[in-house]
């Protein structure tokens, strides 16, 4: 206790006494290295905030049933959307029937995926009537019309993804020759092109259920699929265990097991967040280690008087362990006020545009605590390296040389 | 009391051998005052740093009150310095970050007896060497004296058996070294405390009741003065 005195003693001395330009230099090191540690992985989260928002809302819901076994298709679709829609916590369902087709438009020819939906149903489980960009969206009624994606419409948008393998240059009332995988060929009209920005969507042509049976009148109902949307605060699992009472015969899964391709760009993301962390933590620990040990070498005769007239090592060591947190909790606080109250108002304002919209700032506090652990931890071995070695040095050579 | 048996100092210098103290030995009794003098090389500092247990010797005992501190482990003779002697260095050698009050407090914070004010002690012993005013002063703000004499405050803080003083007057004017000199002999009347210091200016003798003249690291002379 009475070391711990005598360090935080010497330690709030000589920083109150102590050089203030290396004070601040020093601090100013781990404010930039705390918003280094905050920035990458609040980009990612927002990201990856940004591409699941725009994953459930457009591709896939929060929870995807399909047919169980070998079955290919759900039957008695009408019951069972009724019977789902009535669990608590269930916002909306919405089936889905898909074929394979090839697009015509002048001298393109692609071919892409056809689906056959509900638009009233559909348009409450997914936002892709928030995403048109031209046109509108389908009525129950329609049958010659069509729903066409960005990717597949090209709209004259040479800066799309896919704009070389889309029909480049269709727009809202064109019309386009379907020719699908059964042999039936039929004309529409474009009512609507929709750009939500994630590719997967993008690629996907909508029809009305009313026309998917003229297409395909086996398929009266029934469904490849059921996409569930759910309140905020349902927990998924809960449902599936009702949703599964009601029929034996379905799979189910929730977005993140569809999520392969964000599941790997965000394993990605978070890769190089790691690397790029071991870069600020050494970058925290290189810069507390140099100030710690020029301090410790210019102070070296200091150190020598305090352990000649009786001050513990031990006590000497700690006061300088207690400065060393001393920079590293100074620099975390501003690095993270500066991070919270300019870069993250400054980032909402000119958002990162990503091809899934733009993304947002978004921090964890267990990560900001794992965080500042960490470069606490840091500092400290930093500051105990060149202490350590002072202090194995007899007395007489530290004053005297 | 303090006893010191066949001390020597072998320092190791590639293949050659140096020899600071060869074979010294006296005794110090309780309230004495002893000058260590001798000419430049002859030991006189390597002597008071291992009576001050700053240093160890390469033979010999250091025997104080019955007790051989010689091989005592760092720690052990780091408590000792603390609780029982002082040491006042030839380069003041105060911390430059410290108040002349903080200065002479803080080997005080470390022993931290219960029921003593440091503090208040502090202060009293910046009084006692004429300092009374000048305890928020930084040592740079300090003459050399004074700061000597802030040092000679801070080996008196923990009430020690015996102050060690290297050359205390060497970087002071003349009256400046009286003021210090008069502090030690002061101390010793009346606070009874072993003083032992090292000095290479005769006139000092004066001040001493006991002399140990030294020659190539080897004691010539031991008087009683007075």
């Amino acid at each position: 206790m009475k070391s711990l005195k005598v360090a935080a003693f010497l330690a709030l001395k000589s920083i109150v006494r102590g050089n203030i330009g290396i004070i601040v230099l020093t601090v100013f090191m781990l404010v930039l290295v705390t918003m280094n540690l905050l920035f990458v992985p609040a980009l990612i989260n927002g990201a990856t905030m940004s591409m699941n928002t725009i994953l459930v809302s457009t591709y896939s819901g929060d929870i995807i049933i399909e047919p169980a076994g070998d079955d290919t298709v759900i039957n008695h679709v009408e019951d069972l959307l009724d019977g789902i829609e009535s669990i608590d916590g269930v916002v909306a369902a919405s089936a889905r029937n898909e074929i394979n087709a090839y697009f015509e438009f002048d001298d393109e020819r692609i071919g892409r995926g056809v689906i056959g939906i509900d638009p009233v149903r559909d348009e409450q489980v997914f936002d892709i009537a928030g995403s048109l960009i031209e046109g509108g969206y389908l009525n129950p009624r329609d049958r010659d019309e069509i729903l066409l994606g960005i990717q597949i419409a090209g709209a004259d948008q040479e800066d799309i993804e896919l704009y070389s393998s889309s029909l480049r240059h269709v727009h809202a009332g064109d019309k386009v020759v379907v020719t699908y995988s059964n042999g039936i060929e039929k004309q529409y009209e474009v009512k609507g092109i929709f750009d939500t920005g994630f590719i997967q969507t993008d690629i996907q042509a909508f029809i009305t259920d009313l026309e998917f049976d003229s297409i395909m009148p086996n398929m009266n109902d029934k469904a490849a699929s059921i996409r569930v949307k759910l309140e905020d605060d349902a927990d998924p699992e809960r449902v599936i265990e009702r949703i599964a009472g009601l029929r034996n015969d379905l799979d189910f899964q929730t977005w993140q097991q569809t999520a392969g391709l964000v599941q790997s760009m965000t394993e990605s993301f978070t890769l190089i967040n790691q690397i790029l962390n071991v870069v600020n933590y050494l970058v925290a620990g290189i810069t507390v280690f140099i100030v710690t040990y020029v301090d410790v070498i210019n102070r070296r005769r200091q150190i020598g008087i305090q352990r000649a007239i009786g001050i513990k090592s031990g006590s000497i060591a700690i006061s300088y362990l207690i400065r060393a947190l001393f920079y590293a909790v100074v620099g975390l606080i501003i690095g993270i006020l500066v991070f919270k109250y300019v870069i993250i108002p400054l980032e909402a304002r000119h958002p990162f545009e990503f091809p899934f919209g733009p993304a947002y700032l978004l921090t964890q506090p267990s990560y900001t605590a794992r965080m500042a652990f960490i470069l606490f931890a840091v500092s400290l071995a930093a500051a105990f390296i060149p202490v350590w070695r002072v202090m194995r040095i007899k007395i007489l050579d530290a004053i005297w040389g | 009391m303090l006893e010191v048996k066949n001390l020597s100092k072998i320092y190791g210098l590639g293949e050659v051998q140096v020899r600071a103290l060869d074979g010294i030995s006296f005794t110090i009794a309780d309230g004495d005052m002893v000058c260590i003098m001798g000419k430049s090389g002859s030991g006189k500092s390597t002597l008071l740093r291992q009576l001050g247990l700053l240093d160890r010797p390469s033979q010999g005992e250091i025997v104080l009150d019955g007790e051989d501190v010689t091989r005592l482990s760092d720690t052990a003779r780091g408590m000792l310095r603390l609780q029982h002697l002082g040491y006042v260095f030839q380069e003041y050698a105060l911390l430059a970050e410290l108040t002349a009050h903080e200065n002479v407090y803080l080997p005080g914070m470390m022993l931290g007896e219960k029921g003593i004010d440091f503090r208040k002690r502090a202060k009293e012993l910046l009084e006692l060497v004429g300092l009374g005013k000048r305890i928020r002063h930084y040592p740079k703000e300090l003459s050399g004296g004074e700061q000597q004499r802030v040092a000679i405050a801070r080996a008196l803080i923990n009430n020690p058996r015996i102050i060690f003083a290297d050359e205390p007057c060497a970087n002071l004017d003349t009256i400046s070294s009286k003021k210090v000199m008069e502090t030690l002999v002061s101390l010793n009347k009346e606070m009874k405390v072993i003083v032992i210091f090292v000095s290479h200016d005769p006139d000092d003798k004066k001040y001493a009741r006991g002399l140990i003249v030294l020659s190539d690291g080897k004691m010539v002379t031991e008087d009683a003065l007075r």
